[in-house]
């Protein structure tokens, strides 16, 4: 039990670095009413905490269930990288606690860490572990040593750069309207498209893909509505709402979204009469496509005409003849002509959002219902610095509307299209199968998922390989933790309490304590491992983990996913759980459940490995047996994740977690024989 | 069969020497001609780029097998015998003038091939030769000895098959003039002189620009059907607004050349923009001849990294050197900060009047202030994010006013902050922050010094600029702000009071490479409404007035000169067939739906016009896929006319 309450107080370490690190945390007001309050800034931990308590149980469950998933891609990752690189694996001892000096330096401006070449990634903390453990790797042996610490330091150093990185990612618990009035709750991190996010509503909601679902944002107060570009980072506006804001977040279908891909005719020939524009030929809708979007410079299209400005904090509106350009839209002066020299710039659109205007002839007493208006997207209430026109009609709405963003977005606004489409076509085809991959490790939500159903998750392209690990490792980890802390067993402070500042140092000044008590065995060190990583989902057994080599204490949390695959203990860093584990959960404390492992884990798992083969070791099941060390509290939402995991994680992982668990059997054995 | 007397005046001989009289018979063929001739002059040399040219006829006799009779030679034709090739005067689009040999007796299409290839242009079809603007004022030549490139030197052969050395053709790297020739082809101009811009002719109305239209010459005759003579000057331009792949990696005098057309095209506003607009042109072009003086070779040095190997190296370097330092970034990690006493105004708050002075800190994105230094410990009296927020600079060097405007967005609006700096050197520094924290990076971002340095170089640029010494070969300090901007805006601002409106666009773009930058300014001179519009004045039939046809690349537009506006746009991917009556000098098109639309043209020859539009669907036809090889023949068969080939 020592252990566990190590292991426990080390992975509050971590929570408290992470929550630390995480101060950004918000809620985005909308969607979680007990946090919006709290703004976005500086949410604590606890208030991370208080909101998740809010969110109905539904949310909750399908919350936990991203963050289970997220969890198991990152062990999974993990697996792969160990496969893929031994040499991470087997940390020697000896290494350097590199971590810990380089936990001090800021995070800050530091460059993204992330080569590849570092194999492991949350196993910078593993290490420094191993050194504390008194066993040598035996693993470890196989190569030169000099030649393991070199490169293990050097990897340190980069995962310490992109833990340092990571840990100012900032995350927001995002409730989503659904159109049919229910809503989905998502964590989102700063580092995820709308399109990311989008993927992951697919996901969830076996919708039909097409191109025109768009997450939309409202706000009542400015009776606004604008759709996100699938390109944009979804946080960044939603920090710019305020505390007691309504705004919304909204999934639905918009047809205006990419309708001038559709129809490009109507945008680009819009003074043409309407008959002719519908008997366009497809082959002339795509010449102009090519001739607007494709060309070294994006056309925009000309637009010109009256427009109704609500002047400056006056009440009336006064007709104005605009033209919209690449540069931004200009009028002409009374009196003037229409020569470019002549025209007054009235706006650029380097700063300002173009959004829609609701219900503005019975709000500011507009000539028509068709009003949209440019304000910086900071602005959350009225201002003289917002810009309002009126249009005559719909039509000649969206024409500016869209204009507008293809002037502000360019060649991002296309190819976003193009992508959209390609998901469309995937989409509907892979929704049978859904399942599959949203074990990516990287992000830990649903983004992942939702982008390539079989390949992991959105990070997918890397994830296989080693590196994989890299982003979503980070991601992932935040929501976990804050449950944990309520719920988990109380750790024996001491250990725990390792305050680290950067998520790096936590880990290796919490680690000396826990090596020795687990693991010693070379792979994995347990300890740190755990912190960082999985473990928290799986509890393994306290019995079995003892019983089990040392190795085994932080029992991964990859449970569900993994299932089949043994946890990536390879890494230094984690602990390899078994699969069995998440069945075998003890009754954790109900809330808790899901949460424990996961704070560390995102810190961690920012390096990523690059992935060998896999050789192919002794079997598993050595490790089977200890399962779940966890923590009393979490287990419950942990099973139910499992399975999605499970299901969609490929059996490769799986078995490339074998191996990794038939490694450590090995290991273990032969440090017993010792 | 009969006998007679052909005269032929051989140029080698010298302009007075009489013709040479040659017996000859109706049946002798060209050759036969050719081969008495010389054996007659007597002289030895290479006859071989020699041919003979029928005055009156205005026409080359260049298939040997023919025989004069085929020619309709008689005894009163004057012929000439003469070199091919012979020295021309070639314009370029940066303004400098080449003296090279080209072919005077292929189309004008192969002559600018030629021209091209021993310039190391891709994509020679995009261009042509135009007939120049006469110089009023020919009394200033004695000043003007400009300075002539001389290319005469190369030899035919090698420019027909360039081979790249260091990646420019191999005839360019036999000297250092060569090679000073070759980076006047391939590295931007400096900025000229604002009366340099202010002399050279600018056209005031479309009518104006629509003239310039009827100076290109016929791609499909040779220079000396169309009365180019040896050392005459063409310009080269670009003529068809089409520009396919281009590759900075390939294209470096392509690029360059076409940068500077773009450039004097905005310069004398023969292309349109807004105020805006060419005050970000005016930026790219300061910042362009900035970093081509500091890296000439940018443009042109891609060369060493097509080999892998070195890049390879590189690269490895590269990651060896972060991986090392990384720990050292860690400690020296501390984050940097700026700390000094600065004044405060804000404008729109009543309470605080004029400026009161704190001590400031600059941390991250944000400001903080405090009372003093002493209180800087504590919490600060505000503190104010810059992220997203716009910077504008209001400063008079002379007068000593440096301040720093913000205006920083917050949910309720924009909050004005003015802050007040002592000195350039502060000023520098704190605006190089705003600059940078409002875009959202830190102090410790790489770019601060260079940005620092952007900043002070445009201070030094409104100090001097008071007096428009305009020289040429400005250093960088004495940039005049007025050789960046279109004489109109002389007029409208002082050099003073354009260099923060440049400067203010510049910041959007201080951090381009070079060829990045070049890339940005054509993109927005590609986005202009008006870009690649040829005008032609035309007369519609049935019309009674003249009425300007513009000709776009994808497009035809008809322009009524009464309003100014697009009346009507074809496009030619609904043309089914145009036609050209030669007689009447009438150019008929029928589109799809029936239009049929029919004019006869007034500034330029129907030839052009048919050029232009047989040209642009030539251009569209340019696929990827064949590449290199350019249809030659489908190019004349859409361009011709009743006479070509």
């Amino acid at each position: 039990m020592d252990d566990i309450d190590a292991m426990f107080s080390d992975l509050l370490g971590e929570m408290d670095l992470l929550t630390q690190s995480l101060g950004q945390e918000t809620v985005p007001p909308a969607s979680l009413p007990s946090t919006n309050k709290e703004t976005n800034f500086s949410m604590s931990y606890t208030d991370l905490n208080e909101s998740l308590h809010e969110l109905e149980d539904t949310d909750l469950d399908a919350l936990m269930a991203d963050l289970v998933a997220d969890l198991s891609a990152t062990e999974k990752k993990l697996a792969a990288e160990m496969q893929g690189g031994k040499v991470p694996s087997p940390p020697p001892p000896d290494l350097p606690p590199p971590p810990q000096g380089l936990s001090t330096g800021p995070a800050s401006s530091l460059v993204s860490p992330a080569s590849p070449a570092i194999s492991t990634s949350s196993n910078v903390s593993t290490p420094t572990s191993s050194t504390t453990s008194p066993l040598p790797p035996p693993q470890t042996s196989k190569p030169t040593r000099e030649e393991i610490e070199a490169q293990m330091k050097a990897e340190k150093i980069k995962l310490a750069l992109e833990k340092l990185k990571e840990a100012k990612v900032k995350k927001l618990v995002v409730k989503v309207l659904m159109h049919d009035g229910s809503s989905k709750t998502l964590m989102v991190d700063e580092r995820q498209s709308v399109r990311e996010v989008l993927d992951n509503l697919f996901e969830k909601t076996h919708c039909d893909c097409n191109v025109n679902w768009s997450l939309c944002e409202t706000n009542p107060e400015l009776q606004l509505e604008r759709t996100f570009e699938d390109h944009e980072n979804l946080v960044e506006p939603l920090l710019a709402w305020t505390r007691d804001s309504e705004n919304k977040v909204l999934f639905q279908e918009r047809e205006e979204k990419y309708e001038v891909f559709k129809n490009p005719q109507n945008f680009y020939q819009w003074k043409k009469d309407t008959k002719s524009l519908k008997d366009i030929k497809d082959q002339d809708k795509e010449l102009l496509i090519q001739e607007n979007f494709c060309g070294s410079s994006i056309i925009v299209p000309d637009l010109e005409g009256v427009m109704h400005l609500k002047e400056d904090g006056k009440k009336s509106w006064k007709p104005r003849l605009f033209q919209l350009r690449a540069s931004g839209i200009y009028y002409v002066p009374k009196g003037k002509t229409k020569s470019s020299r002549d025209l007054v710039c009235f706006i650029q659109f380097d700063n300002v959002n173009v959004y829609l205007g609701k219900d503005f002839k019975s709000k500011y007493k507009a000539p028509t219902d068709f009003c949209f208006f440019l304000k910086h997207p900071q602005i959350q209430k009225e201002s003289q610095y917002i810009k309002y026109l009126c249009c005559d009609d719909e039509t000649s709405m969206n024409l500016w509307v869209t204009g507008i963003r293809i002037a502000k977005y360019g060649k991002s606004l296309y190819g976003n299209y193009k992508t959209a489409e390609r998901k469309a076509a995937v989409g509907s085809a892979w929704t049978n199968c859904s399942t599959p991959s949203s074990s990516n490790p990287s992000t830990p939500s649903p983004t992942i998922r939702a982008k390539s159903p079989n390949q992991a998750n959105g990070h997918v392209p890397k994830a296989p390989p080693g590196p994989v690990t890299e982003d979503f490792g980070n991601d992932q980890p935040p929501p976990p933790p804050p449950p944990m802390t309520n719920f988990l067993p109380p750790p024996p402070p001491h250990q725990a309490r390792a305050p680290l500042p950067p998520p790096l140092a936590g880990k290796s000044s919490s680690k000396p304590a826990l090596p020795q008590r687990h693991l010693p065995t070379n792979f994995p060190p347990p300890p740190p491992a755990m912190g960082d990583l999985p473990p928290p989902p799986m509890p393994p057994p306290m019995d079995d983990a003892f019983e089990a080599p040392p190795d085994f204490l932080p029992p991964p949390p990859p449970s569900t996913g993994f299932g089949s695959l043994p946890p990536p203990p390879p890494m230094n860093s984690l602990p390899p759980l078994p699969p069995p584990m998440s069945s075998d959960l003890p009754p954790p404390p109900p809330d808790p459940g899901f949460l424990p492992p996961p704070p560390p884990q995102p810190i961690f798992t920012g390096a990523g490995a690059p992935p060998p083969p896999p050789p192919p070791p002794p079997p598993p099941p050595a490790a089977a047996p200890k399962a779940p060390v966890r923590p009393s509290g979490s287990v419950r939402k942990v099973p139910p994740a499992p399975p999605k995991r499970t299901t969609p994680s490929t059996q490769g992982e799986a078995g490339g977690g074998g191996d990794f668990m038939s490694e450590l059997m090995l290991a273990m054995n032969k440090k017993r024989d010792h | 069969m009969a006998v007679w007397d052909l005269s032929v005046t051989v140029e080698d001989l010298g302009s007075d020497a009489p013709p040479v009289t040659l017996s000859v018979a109706s049946d002798l063929h060209v050759g036969g001609v050719i081969l008495k001739l010389v054996e007659k002059t007597q002289i030895k040399r290479d006859w071989s780029d020699h041919a003979l040219w029928w005055e009156q006829k205005q026409r080359w006799l260049l298939r040997t097998a023919w025989t004069l009779e085929k020619y309709g030679i008689h005894a009163d034709a004057r012929l000439v015998f003469m070199t091919q090739h012979k020295p021309l005067k070639l314009g370029l689009p940066n303004g400098i003038t080449l003296r090279l040999r080209a072919c005077f007796s292929s189309p004008v299409f192969q002559t600018v091939m030629g021209v091209c290839r021993m310039l190391n242009i891709r994509h020679p079809e995009e261009h042509s030769f135009l007939r120049p603007v006469e110089e009023k004022k020919k009394k200033k030549d004695k000043d003007s000895v400009e300075d002539i490139y001389d290319l005469t030197g190369v030899p035919l052969s090698s420019a027909s098959r360039p081979c790249l050395y260091n990646g420019m053709p191999a005839h360019f790297a036999d000297s250092p003039q060569m090679e000073a020739i070759y980076k006047m082809l391939s590295v931007t101009q400096p900025p000229p002189a604002p009366e340099v811009i202010t002399k050279q002719y600018r056209p005031a109305s479309v009518v104006d620009k629509a003239h310039i239209n009827g100076r290109w010459l016929d791609s499909s005759r040779c220079l000396m059907q169309q009365g180019i003579q040896e050392n005459d000057r063409v310009w080269l331009r670009f003529k068809y607004f089409a520009f396919y792949d281009i590759d900075a990696k390939y294209d470096v005098v392509r690029l360059t050349q076409l940068y500077e057309q773009a450039r004097w095209a905005i310069l004398l506003e023969d292309i349109d923009c807004t105020e805006e607009e060419m005050m970000l042109f005016g930026a790219l072009q300061y910042h362009i001849s900035k970093v081509s003086e500091s890296e000439p070779q940018t443009l042109s040095s891609n060369a060493a990294m097509d080999d892998l190997e070195s890049a390879l190296q590189s690269l490895e370097v590269k990651m060896e050197g972060e991986s090392s330092s990384a720990s050292e970034m860690l400690e020296n990690m501390t984050a940097p900060e700026l700390n000094d006493y600065l004044k405060i105004f804000r404008p729109k708050r009543l309470t605080l009047k004029g400026y009161k002075q704190y001590w400031f800190k600059f941390q991250d994105t944000s400001i903080s202030y405090f009372k003093s230094k002493e209180e800087s410990i504590g919490e600060p009296i505000q503190q104010i994010n810059l992220k997203g927020c716009e910077v504008a600079p209001d400063v008079n060097v002379t007068a000593q006013k440096f301040l720093i405007r913000l205006l920083i967005p917050a949910p309720e609006g924009m909050n004005e902050v003015y802050l007040r700096c002592d000195n350039e050197q502060q000023y520098a520094q704190w605006m190089a922050g705003c600059r940078l924290a409002s875009k959202g990076k830190s102090l410790a971002d790489s770019s601060f010094q260079s940005e620092i340095e952007n900043i002070r170089s445009f201070l030094a640029m409104q100090k001097t600029s008071s007096g428009s010494h305009g020289n040429a070969h400005a250093n960088d300090e004495s940039i005049n702000p007025h050789s960046l901007v279109s004489p109109r805006y002389h007029k409208k601002y002082k050099a003073k009071q354009l260099t923060p409106r440049i400067l203010d666009a510049y910041q959007n773009v201080a951090q381009l490479s070079l060829t990045d930058a070049v890339m940005r300014f054509l993109q927005i001179w590609q986005a202009l409404p008006d870009f690649g519009l040829s005008y032609v004045v035309v007369r519609f039939k049935g019309s009674r007035k003249d009425e300007v046809l513009g000709i776009a690349p994808n497009r035809l537009i008809r322009i009524d000169l009464a309003v100014g506006d697009v009346v009507k746009t074809w496009r030619y991917n609904n043309m089914k067939q145009w036609n050209v009556n030669w007689d009447i000098r009438q150019v008929a098109i029928e589109f799809e739906g029936n239009i049929n639309i029919a004019f006869a043209c007034v500034t330029a020859d129907c030839k052009i016009v048919h050029e232009f539009i047989g040209g642009y669907i030539f251009m569209s036809t340019r696929s990827r896929s064949k590449s290199d090889t350019l249809n030659e023949e489908l190019f004349h068969k859409l361009t011709g006319g009743h006479d070509a080939l």
